[in-house]
């Protein structure tokens, strides 16, 4: 008996069943608690905006160790909080997994945010932690595996019932029609390989994204903490009620993008238009010259940039950040633009001034209603270059306190955790982004459609 | 106010606002790095700079180690990139412009936020940071880098000359190996190119991906230069990984006559 695909489809259902169900399985292990509290891996967290001004009890995990070290981390956990004087130490239990916790209260008050200190999380009352135990306790993964478990088991229910209705369409064929369907699948069976691998590579690829995505639809504040479905996040996001840092920092982001594209899309445009006149040896002097920036890395152009305001003693803020990210856009709008030019009949400029109009005039009727496509991708080019930029926001924004997405999360994550108002914005992002990606390739292959 | 208008319509001084703008703010501060690596706080001349570097351990350990974690970032990104572009151009595989749009997609997501999830899907997965990690973040942040413009190329590529090596004899490994990938080299210069250059300049992944553990020459760049005394060190770190990039630039332009970039 020869192998056809359906074979190969009947494999893949039961392999998708074996592996839902071990799945299954999986979720409902009890996880071992795995905080990390002690030694070097432990993680820093910041309190809290709304915990300031209270007492609060600091609910440290330790796995369960010999008394000796027990005594030295308490002692490294009190050092950090400077402006804490001490803990004391009001519960103590060991739970079921086999983990000691212990409780602290501070005496003194927290006084801003910012603290760093080695716990996982810190809670107003005990009660409070005993409501969310099980979330701190378990590291709830069970929930995820889950799901994915369900989607195996509908993945592989799915495939099976299409492979018994498959073979019964079969059944009712001749026998010339049954062996011209089986050439024609061994044709196609080579590539199932081929597509499995690019269907794994882009699970690997996604998996961290999917993670964002789907934890923004929970309110813990760390990520891969699920305490239930909430659209909390986004509704904090909309209203505001997210942290003043992000705030300031879309805010920030968005102004410094639109200054950056405007900008850079006026002067590349009138810069294409010089290029596209100039004699060949300058146009090529000129080209090597908007090259420059592109070929730079992000460090490079932002440690010029610096070293240039310092030695100008500029102090550094938004302006040198608008600056920075006209320098790197421009090239990219000189590049969307020069194609559209080129295309374009060039006599037409000169037919208008002949005509009588002013240089003005010639450009806003002739010029620009051509060169307008290029100029708008340049501009969508230098907007998402502007939004994406890391390294030379880094170097140029000076350390008056300015922010974009970028910096921000990148303080964000050396502090300890990511603000959980972050992941809803960037799943919106995502969702823009995906949807404008897929409206471009069905335009795209529209027009390929009519030519 | 005539001249000033005859000035003005030649098109071709409308590129003049722009090439004083990077003159001023590309040329200038490059020039700028090197005058400071060769200078001290006082701005007098001095190689002092440059003799620390070369008896800085740390500073050629770094480096040495940056440049070796770009070459074996790069050539994953190659291994895995390769035959994922191949099979994409493939002309009777279905659905490849979803799939490129789909590797495409997550090069317009921040990539710092890319890699905190990456670290918080190691840390779910129990998986340790540190040097694997370290490349694993990497990868996945270049790999679209890679497999576009050697994707483009493939997909550029005469298919006839494909068929005539078939219809020569030739079997399906020396098809590949003896023509298609000699057609596809400019792709992969400049993937390459495109992988090597943020590699190794890279400097807040990989504190992020190994909890501060690694560092690698862009971070040790990053500490000198925001410390002002040690600012002209800085330089003088900047302008050796400026080196790098031209060398690596010159590399790709060399191969890379033919268009198969990004843009």
């Amino acid at each position: 008996m020869r192998l056809t695909i359906s074979d190969f489809r009947l494999a893949i259902s039961g392999l998708l069943l074996i592996f839902s169900l071990s799945t299954f399985a999986q979720s409902n292990l009890t996880y071992e608690l795995r905080v990390g509290t002690t030694g070097e891996n432990a993680l820093l967290a910041n309190f809290p905006e709304s915990y300031a001004g209270e007492k609060i009890n600091i609910m440290v995990s330790v796995e369960r160790l010999e008394d000796g070290e027990l005594d030295f981390i308490f002692s490294n956990i009190q050092h950090p909080i400077s402006n804490i004087q001490s803990f004391d130490s009001i519960y103590s239990y060991s739970d079921e997994i086999g983990t000691f916790w212990t409780v602290w209260r501070s005496n003194k008050e927290i006084k801003n945010r910012g603290q760093r200190v080695r716990v996982q999380n810190a809670y107003k009352t005990f009660e409070e932690y005993v409501r969310t135990n099980t979330a701190v306790a378990k590291r709830s993964t069970g929930w995820i595996w889950f799901v994915f478990a369900g989607l195996l088991l509908i993945a592989g229910i799915v495939s099976t019932i299409g492979y018994i209705a498959q073979r019964r369409k079969e059944r009712l064929l001749t026998p010339v029609e049954q062996e011209t369907l089986r050439r024609k699948r061994m044709g196609l069976r080579r590539h199932y390989g081929s597509q499995l691998y690019l269907w794994l590579l882009l699970l690997v690829l996604y998996a961290p994204i999917a993670l964002i995505a789907v934890f923004s639809f929970t309110k813990s504040k760390i990520l891969g903490n699920w305490t239930g479905f909430s659209f909390d996040l986004y509704v904090n996001l909309f209203t505001g009620k997210a942290d003043a840092g992000l705030n300031s920092a879309i805010w920030y982001t968005v102004v410094i993008a639109l200054i950056a594209a405007v900008v850079s899309t006026i002067l590349g445009t009138l810069a294409a238009i010089g290029i596209y006149n100039m004699r060949a040896r300058q146009r090529k002097m000129v080209s090597l010259l908007n090259s420059v920036p592109m070929i730079n890395p992000d460090i490079i152009t932002g440690i010029s940039l610096f070293l240039l305001f310092v030695a100008l003693g500029v102090s550094q803020g938004l302006a040198t950040v608008c600056i920075a990210h006209v320098v790197f856009c421009t090239p990219y709008v000189v590049l969307s633009v020069l194609p559209r030019l080129s295309r374009m009949n060039p006599n037409t400029y000169e037919a208008a001034l002949d005509l009588g109009a002013t240089p003005a005039q010639a450009l806003r009727m002739v010029m620009l209603p051509e060169l307008w496509p290029g100029m708008l991708s340049g501009f969508i080019l230098a907007l998402t270059l502007s939004v994406d930029d890391f390294g030379v926001t880094f170097f140029t924004k000076g350390s008056g306190g300015l922010e974009t997405l970028s910096t921000f999360i990148y303080s964000d994550a050396r502090k300890g955790g990511l603000t959980p108002e972050l992941r809803p914005l960037f799943t919106i992002i995502l969702l823009v982004m995906l949807s404008v990606l897929i409206y471009i390739n069905i335009r795209k292959s529209k027009q390929e459609e009519k030519k | 106010m005539n001249k000033l208008v005859q000035i003005f319509s030649s098109r071709r001084t409308w590129a003049w606002p722009y090439i004083a703008f990077m003159a001023m703010f590309v040329v200038l501060p490059l020039i700028l790095v090197g005058f400071y690596a060769f200078t001290d706080i006082h701005g007098e001349f001095t190689l002092r700079n440059f003799a620390k570097f070369f008896t800085h351990s740390e500073a050629i350990q770094t480096f040495l180690y940056s440049l070796m974690i770009a070459v074996f970032n790069t050539a994953i990104c190659l291994l895995i990139g390769y035959p994922a572009a191949y099979i994409m151009a493939q002309e009777d595989f279905k659905t490849p412009k979803v799939m490129a749009m789909l590797f495409i997609l997550p090069m317009w997501i921040n990539f710092l936020l890319r890699t905190v999830a990456t670290v918080e899907l190691f840390n779910m997965c129990g998986l340790p940071l540190g040097e694997g990690a370290l490349l694993f973040g990497l990868c996945y942040d270049y790999l679209p880098f890679m497999i576009y413009p050697i994707y483009n190329t493939l997909q550029k590529m005469d298919n006839s000359l494909v068929e005539a090596a078939q219809d020569l004899g030739a079997n399906r490994w020396t098809c590949f190996w003896k023509v298609i990938v000699p057609l596809s080299m400019p792709g992969v210069y400049s993937g390459i190119v495109m992988v090597f250059m943020p590699t190794v300049s890279t400097f807040a992944i990989a504190e992020l991906l190994t909890h501060n553990n690694i560092k690698l020459f862009g971070s040790l760049i990053q500490d000198y230069i925001t410390t002002t005394d040690l600012l002209n060190y800085g330089a003088v770190l900047s302008l050796v990984l400026l080196i790098i990039i031209a060398l690596t630039s010159f590399f790709g332009d060399h191969d890379n006559k033919e268009e198969g970039g990004l843009v």
